[in-house]
């Protein structure tokens, strides 16, 4: 292992860790604020930093004034031919974008916290909606005005709508720091600080340890926890392989190539130069590391419950375990189906074939639903949360914790909530891969039917590839933490008689069943190949539509504007209508 | 003859079936007992909560939340930031209304400490000045001291007072303090508080003795 190899692989590991701890932060606080807009509460915003009046102004005015000075500086030079025609609409497509949306910023904060000027006092009175679509109205304008500049006059187009777009920048930046409040700012971040706040609380508050427990073990068994919901994540692969070629052409890769990557391609992915895995580790048994890694958060929880010297605890650490027993019984058999027809447990083998054909959860539907269920009990959240009872049990096995060691139990569940949420993309929602996106670039195609294609760069595909894991992983966790807010729990019996006479004997047949249709299709020759083709390029367009649909019907949801039914039932209801509304003054309490 | 117990209308009678609504068995069709329908059912729900709630706080169009009764939206107030105004007769504080003099209206009558059910106003009455033209015919208060602790905020100082010398109408909720000695309220203090007008003073105009408007005797016109 050489030197870069060894750099990369650190690199590799910080981002798996970095990004799995702040999930983790975020998911504490994602968790709240959900079940606090399903269930009509304001949820955590109170967490506020303030924020001297010159930094605040500081972080107005430096990162856009940044961004226009370098786009001045970087249209100095002229370029010619396709590059200034990129660099034309790039211009000025960004310069609307920064346009609408900052005149959009502007109408909200007239509409909240007043005009100062007969220009400010006009847009406020604007329905913010008319700058969103003003905003796509001048997009389509650009466009069609950019094909109207004469080649000839391109690269002069070029440079002028870079100034144009510093200058918007400029601007913006100049504006938006002159109308900075004076006095200290305060930063509330949506409530993310909540998650900073509470990890600093739990640094500093006491770790209580009961008298009769055992003292060793009570700190094993967080750690235990922490270290299986970390060691997983090792094996799954966040983006293609990078392909990088030989500069100095010594035969060794070392930190010189690093600078080599490929240009392009080909859709196969063949390399013939170093490769570089975006993976911090690819090893040949794949999964199955992560069931055996995972198997030791069982005993995270049994001991903290042995240790804890208390009987719920003890109850807790009991049930944690048998339930995590039970479940990674299901896990397992659920997943062997996905492993007969993808033919490998190697994660980085999983996600190629998903790419080159159908996700996984198109092949195993029912395997989808079984995983996931038993995935949400491993994680041991609701509604399978059964160690945790607050009227049985209080809080179960870390119910004798308090401090930092309370907190790692948390993060654990949170990053365990995060990385189930990877393995789920991983193996089932196609990993890194996007429907039609291959490594050359996008080809739709259905069977031997081309329909449109457009060649991209290597290191593009790769960003974008790594975007979409992350992507991906992120809006599944998203899902995963409304199970929380949707679904009841189940009883201990329940969850037990769900386990083992439900998921295991579908988990078993779903298996069987597997292995004949893999074996009759392996058999069927050639003409069925080329239909499975055709049906896994139908649902990749399935996936591809209902993500550009999902997107849409965000966008109008969010667009449709809000009606409510008002009255008014209290003489304290009627004097506060009459006096406006609440505001925000001392002399009202 | 044994005399026959009553019947019990709370128990069963004898011999009859008991009558009651038949209560159906919760439906147990496949589709319920598949779970998932009716799972993805109910994250269509919260979702949409969800996606309108948010939508509205990021718009600010939350709804206000002391116009309650509002059937849906999130309906809480960030307390410290924003506050729900108290309706138009809420009784806050204490205050000590004023004369134009700026001296206080109250006689001493004692009336407010009297109907006071908590005791908790302390009134020591003066007699004014020699030569004073109010000496003999009202008193002052020489100490007006209400223990905001004790009291109930029950507003029968209010009603008793006959010169509409004492209020609750400042506005004011009973502030948190770190010491019993800090809820002691003297009379400059209850003096200084002000309605919600802003005024000091109150509504009812004053009618001193030699006022041509005083309605009542005065000492010039007494013959004994």
């Amino acid at each position: 292992m050489s030197a870069v190899e060894i750099v990369l692989s650190v690199v590799k590991v910080l981002i798996m860790l970095l990004f799995f701890l702040n999930m983790a932060a975020l998911c504490t606080w994602a968790d709240r604020r959900q079940g606090a807009m399903v269930q009509d509460r304001v949820g955590p915003n109170r967490a506020v930093v303030h924020l001297p009046n010159m930094l605040a102004r500081g972080i107005v005015l430096l990162p856009p004034a940044l961004f226009g000075v370098l786009a001045i500086f970087s249209s100095l030079g002229a370029l010619a031919g396709r590059a200034a025609a990129e660099r034309f609409t790039v211009n000025v497509q960004l310069a609307i974008l920064v346009g609408w949306f900052s005149l959009l910023v502007l109408c909200a904060k007239v509409r909240s916290g007043g005009a100062i000027n007969k220009a400010e006092e006009m847009f406020a009175d604007v329905d913010p909606r008319s700058f969103f679509f003003a905003g796509l109205g001048v997009h389509a304008l650009g466009l069609v005005a950019g094909r109207l500049v004469p080649p000839a006059s391109m690269p002069l187009a070029a440079q002028v709508s870079g100034f144009v777009l510093g200058g918007v920048f400029l601007i913006v930046a100049l504006y938006a720091t002159s109308r900075v409040p004076d006095g200290p700012i305060p930063l509330r971040l949506a409530g993310t600080l909540h998650a900073i706040a509470d990890s600093i609380k739990m640094i500093w508050k006491e770790d209580f340890i009961p008298k009769n427990a055992d003292r060793i073990l009570h700190g094993l068994a967080p750690m235990l926890a922490v270290f299986s919901a970390i060691a997983v994540m090792a094996v799954v692969p966040f983006g293609p392989d990078l392909c990088f070629t030989d500069g100095n052409r010594n035969g060794t890769f070392d930190f010189s190539d690093l600078g080599n990557l490929v240009a392009t391609v080909p859709a196969s992915g063949a390399c013939n130069g170093f490769l570089v895995k975006m993976q911090i580790i690819d090893l040949n048994v794949g999964i199955l590391y992560i069931f055996g890694i995972a198997g030791t958060g069982i005993i995270g929880a049994a001991i903290a419950g042995w240790a804890s010297d208390n009987k719920f605890a003890l109850l807790g650490g009991l049930r944690a375990s048998s339930q995590m027993v039970s479940y990674e019984v299901a896990m397992g058999l659920s997943l062997v189906g996905l492993f007969l027809v993808y033919g490998s447990v190697r994660m980085s083998d999983m996600a190629v074939w998903q790419g080159a054909n159908a996700w996984g959860v198109f092949v195993q539907p029912l395997g989808f639903i079984l995983f996931l269920t038993a995935l949400c009990a491993e994680t041991k959240r609701v509604p399978f949360d059964q160690p945790e009872g607050e009227s049985e049990i209080v809080a179960g096995y870390f119910l004798e914790y308090s401090g930092f060691k309370w907190g790692m139990f948390m993060t654990g569940e949170y990053i365990e909530l995060a990385f189930s949420s990877a393995l789920l993309v991983a193996l089932f929602f196609g990993g890194y891969s996007l429907p039609f996106l291959h490594a050359d670039g996008i080809t739709i195609a259905f069977g031997d039917t081309m329909l449109f294609q457009y060649k991209m760069t290597h290191l593009a595909v790769s960003i974008i590839s790594a975007l979409a894991f992350f992507g991906k992983t992120i809006f599944v966790t998203w899902v995963q933490i409304f199970f929380r807010w949707t679904l009841p729990r189940f009883r201990y019996d329940q969850l037990m008689k769900l386990g083992w006479t439900k998921l295991l004997p579908l988990a078993i047949a779903n298996m069987m069943v597997t292995g004949v249709v893999v074996l009759a299709l392996r058999n069927a020759g050639p003409a069925a190949d080329s239909w499975l083709k055709l049906l896994a390029d139908i649902t990749q367009g399935f996936v591809a539509v209902a993500t550009l649909a999902g997107f849409v019907a965000l966008v109008v949801g969010l667009l449709e504007p809000v009606e409510r039914k008002k009255f008014l039932a209290s003489s304290a209801a009627r004097f506060a209508a009459a006096m406006g509304g609440v505001k925000p003054e001392p002399q009202q309490a | 003859m044994p005399k026959r117990t009553p019947s019990n209308p709370w128990t069963k009678p004898a011999g009859k079936p008991i009558e009651g609504k038949a209560i159906p068995r919760p439906r147990r069709t496949a589709e319920v007992q598949a779970y998932l329908p009716e799972f993805l059912r109910g994250m269509a729900i919260t979702m949409r909560h969800f996606f309108k709630n948010t939508k509205e706080m990021m718009l600010g169009q939350k709804p206000d939340p002391v116009l309650e009764a509002l059937n849906e939206g999130v309906t809480t107030i960030c307390y410290p930031e924003e506050k729900r105004p108290y309706p138009e007769r809420f009784r806050g504080l204490h205050r000590l209304t004023l004369r134009d003099d700026g001296s206080p209206r109250c006689v001493a009558c004692l009336c407010c400490s009297t109907a006071c059910p908590a005791q908790c106003i302390h009134i020591e009455a003066g007699e004014y000045a020699e030569g004073d033209k109010r000496r003999g015919y009202e008193r002052y208060p020489k100490t007006f001291v209400i223990d905001e602790l004790r009291c109930i905020f029950c507003g029968f100082c209010v009603e008793a007072c006959p010169c509409d010398a004492i209020r609750m109408d400042t506005g004011i909720h009973a502030t948190p303090y770190d010491s019993r000695e800090q809820f002691i309220y003297r009379k400059d203090l209850l003096m200084e508080f002000t309605g919600r007008d802003g005024s000091r003073t109150s509504a009812n105009p004053r009618h001193e003795p030699g006022d041509p408007t005083h309605p009542g005797l005065s000492r010039e016109q007494m013959d004994h």
